[in-house]
């Protein structure tokens, strides 16, 4: 038998610490008594890619769980409130045209789907307000809690907005000081490998051999391992999400108290979308879109438009999106979490969230010995595909419900040989019925739940028809959730602190631990 | 509006100050800031937790004096007996510390008033009540500070927990108390022993068993508040039972 006691890391940007510290939390005990190590490998010179700025709120029990603080989050990672996503221009892209994607699930969501009596039209409104707070909350600039609650506490589900390139060394220092990772600063030169392609060791120029039982590749677009030397192929999905091109740009506020928002913005562009996201610092802003439908001047133009003329001189980055995945993501005694998986654009933050359900799966279901990693390597790649899938499909709903016919990027994308033939039967069968328990969509960890879905299709103004006799059984549970949301949403909105305000105050006074 | 200026032998010698308990004088509130040196007082009658300043999210301790926010029960007790333990924060008045020095709020309703207590004696000392206020902050300066290193290290070693306390009373409301706070007593439990004698050596472990002690006054201020609301609904039957006749 050969125990799994070394666990090698490559790779020291989000997707690798974050790797690190999950897998560290959870096997701490083994490795205060030494039988169990986790080491990470990273380049002196390589920078992280440091893109992914918005999170989903898995985080917050990600964060807790490892143990870091999260007023030093706030503070030294210059992270953010974040509530959800906001959509505009999606639908129509006339005036006025938004929605919101929030991060509370519908009010009662687990004893009845309002989806029915929602769409009986009686009530007026969005479907969002009809359900939960957050919009509302959103719009007026609230943040989700008070300096009162204390941390990871909410009066409404969040997340975090954050600087990546402040977020990895943030996470190392961590993972190094509290959680006894070891830090290699070494360029690999070469990869050892044994005669069944399993990975023995990596050479180092700094640190010499460095060896270990099962390698993490966070190597990012590198793919060092899992692409370079496992040589698994890359599957792209170009042919359904469309945008292959983003320009990032940070930008300066005005005044350094103007109002921040709390929601990711999306604003539909002629061939993509904008991305607006609020730091305390600064506004990272950046224009995802096809090449194939716009040029790049014409794209810079349009961020420059988004962003305001003033702004004309500040340094645009561009990203290359290769939109799609590795096809298997653990080989032999080598799996990839990250950018090393693969890459999607940036339209619900689903690249962070990825990685820690990939390493929580790993730290759960570590393998004891090589002799049944094959098992736990089977269900973590079934899994890891159904995830990518899932995502692939839910990026591309927000492209495929809209009915702006403006320009040829809108016009191709409800192509039908555009659309994944899972989506599409979805889309057909949530004509009769809404997404909600007992779907598809009912994993125990799925990146988008059944909310997830209603959210984007109800505030994309899709029908589905109901029979009105259906609704009737639990037409006064319903009543009275709506009745409550209303009450909870009034509550919240007169009780809850600008978000700009408890972030400074979180600054000054930190937050307390219960 | 306030208007605090430090207090002036020569030009507040005459100054007399109302001193009593009363609703008007700042006495009606539900929970009060308090220090560790006053525990073993408070213990008798309060129960001792933890709230939340509003501004700053920082933990202070503080003694129940109701359950609803601005209801003082004890007021009644406060008048009628001038012994029964008044926390140090309410006892100082219209009083605060400037510096060194001892200032007085001006603007305050309790100051200026004719029945008031005068503040010096004939020949300029000190009257019984100033001496009185003047040690009220010889404990509450220092008080404060170590109050707040107290609960900085129950804070370190993950001893406070909310707390939820929920009453019924007789009239049938149900009251809620949120934001309130107390000691955890399963992490006390699992403290290293060198941790334990830490506690103890500082005086610390009294303190602990104090607020856990005084939980119990939840349930006798409970009490006390439905025979207070039964006596009101008994002086109501007959009232009720005469538009019948």
């Amino acid at each position: 038998m050969k125990p799994i006691r070394s666990v090698v890391i490559v790779g020291g940007g989000t997707a690798g610490w974050l790797t690190a510290g999950i897998i560290a939390a959870r096997h701490q005990a083994r490795m205060k008594a030494g039988g169990f190590s986790v080491t990470l490998v990273e380049s002196p010179d390589i920078r992280a890619i440091g893109v992914g700025e918005g999170t989903w709120p898995t985080m917050r029990s990600t964060l807790e769980r490892i143990g870091v603080s999260e007023t030093a989050l706030f503070r030294e990672c210059d992270a953010a409130f974040k509530q959800g996503g906001k959509f505009v221009g999606w639908t129509t892209g006339a005036p006025g045209d938004a929605y919101y994607h929030p991060l509370m699930i519908p009010h009662g969501f687990s004893r009845v789907n309002l989806v029915p009596h929602w769409l009986s039209g009686a009530h007026g409104g969005s479907f969002c307000d009809f359900v939960t707070p957050q919009g509302r909350l959103c719009d007026q600039g609230l943040a989700p809690k008070t300096i009162a609650q204390g941390e990871y506490r909410s009066a409404a589900n969040y997340s975090y907005h954050l600087d990546a390139g402040k977020f990895g060394p943030f996470l190392a220092r961590h993972c190094t000081e509290k959680l006894r990772v070891r830090h290699v600063l070494a360029d690999v030169t070469a990869v050892r490998q044994s005669e069944s392609g399993d990975i023995t060791g990596l050479d180092s120029a700094q640190a010499g051999c460095i060896e270990g039982d099962l390698f993490v590749d966070c190597s990012g677009f590198h793919a060092l391992l899992i692409g370079q030397t496992l040589k698994v192929d890359f599957k792209s999905c170009h042919d359904v999400l469309l945008c292959d091109t983003a320009l990032a740009v940070q930008v300066p506020y005005e005044t350094p108290d103007q109002p921040m928002a709390s929601e990711t913005i999306a604003t539909a562009q002629a061939a993509g979308w904008i991305w607006d996201i609020g730091l305390p610092t600064r506004r990272g802003i950046g224009h995802v879109y096809s090449s194939r439908h716009m040029s790049e001047e014409a794209a810079r133009e349009a961020l420059l438009g988004y962003m305001g003329a003033q702004h004309r001189d500040l340094p645009v980055r561009k990203i290359p999106i290769r939109s799609g995945h590795r096809q298997i993501f653990w080989k032999n005694n080598c799996l990839a979490v990250g950018l090393a998986q693969g890459f999607l654009e940036p339209l619900e933050a689903s690249a962070i969230v990825l990685v820690e359900l990939s390493a929580k799966l790993l730290a759960e279901q570590m393998p004891a010995c090589r002799e049944v990693m094959d098992i736990v390597a089977r269900r973590f790649n079934e899994v890891t595909l159904y995830r990518w899938g899932r995502i692939i499909d839910f990026l591309k709903l927000h492209y495929v419900l809209t009915r702006r016919t403006d320009t040829a990027f809108w016009r191709d994308n409800v192509d039908p040989a555009t659309v994944p033939q899972r989506l599409q039967d979805m889309l057909t069968l949530w004509k009769f019925q809404s997404p909600w328990f007992f779907d598809e969509l009912d994993r125990l960890e799925e990146v988008f739940p059944a909310a997830s879905y209603q959210y984007v299709l109800y505030g994309m103004g899709f029908r589905t028809e109901v029979v009105p006799e259906d609704r009737a059984e639990s037409s006064s549970d319903a009543a009275k959730l709506v009745t409550e949301n209303a009450r909870m949403t009034a509550e919240l909105c007169a009780r809850l602190p600008k978000n700009r305000e408890l972030l400074n105050r979180i600054h000054q006074y930190g937050l307390q631990p219960v | 509006m306030t208007h605090i200026v430090p207090l002036n032998i020569e030009k507040y010698r005459d100054l007399k100050v109302d001193g009593r308990p009363a609703a008007a004088h700042g006495d009606s509130r539900h929970f009060v800031q308090v220090i560790v040196g006053e525990f073993s007082h408070l213990l008798v009658h309060y129960p001792i937790l933890f709230g939340k300043h509003r501004e700053t999210g920082r933990f202070f301790c503080g003694a129940m004096l109701g359950f609803i926010e601005g209801e003082n029960q004890f007021l009644q007790d406060w008048r009628e007996e001038p012994e029964f333990y008044r926390p140090l924060s309410l006892q100082r008045g219209p009083f605060y510390v400037h510096g060194p020095e001892l200032a007085i709020d001006l603007d305050d309703p309790r100051v200026g008033a004719e029945s008031g207590e005068p503040l010096f004696t004939a020949q300029g000392q000190p009257s019984r009540y100033l001496q009185r206020i003047i040690w009220a902050f010889q404990d509450l300066q220092p008080g404060i500070e170590q109050t707040q290193i107290f609960i900085a290290r129950l804070l370190e070693l993950n001893l406070i927990e909310p707390i939820d306390i929920e009453v019924e009373f007789e009239d049938g409301t149900l009251r809620h108390c949120d934001g309130l706070y107390t000691i955890n007593q399963e992490s006390l439990a699992r403290l290293a022993d060198a941790v334990v004698i830490e506690l103890f050596r500082r005086g610390y472990l009294a303190l602990i068993y104090m607020m856990i002690d005084s939980l119990k006054q939840v349930r006798v201020m409970a009490r006390t508040k439905n025979a207070r609301l039964l006596k009101k609904t008994e002086g109501l039957v007959p009232a009720q039972s005469a538009r019948g006749e």
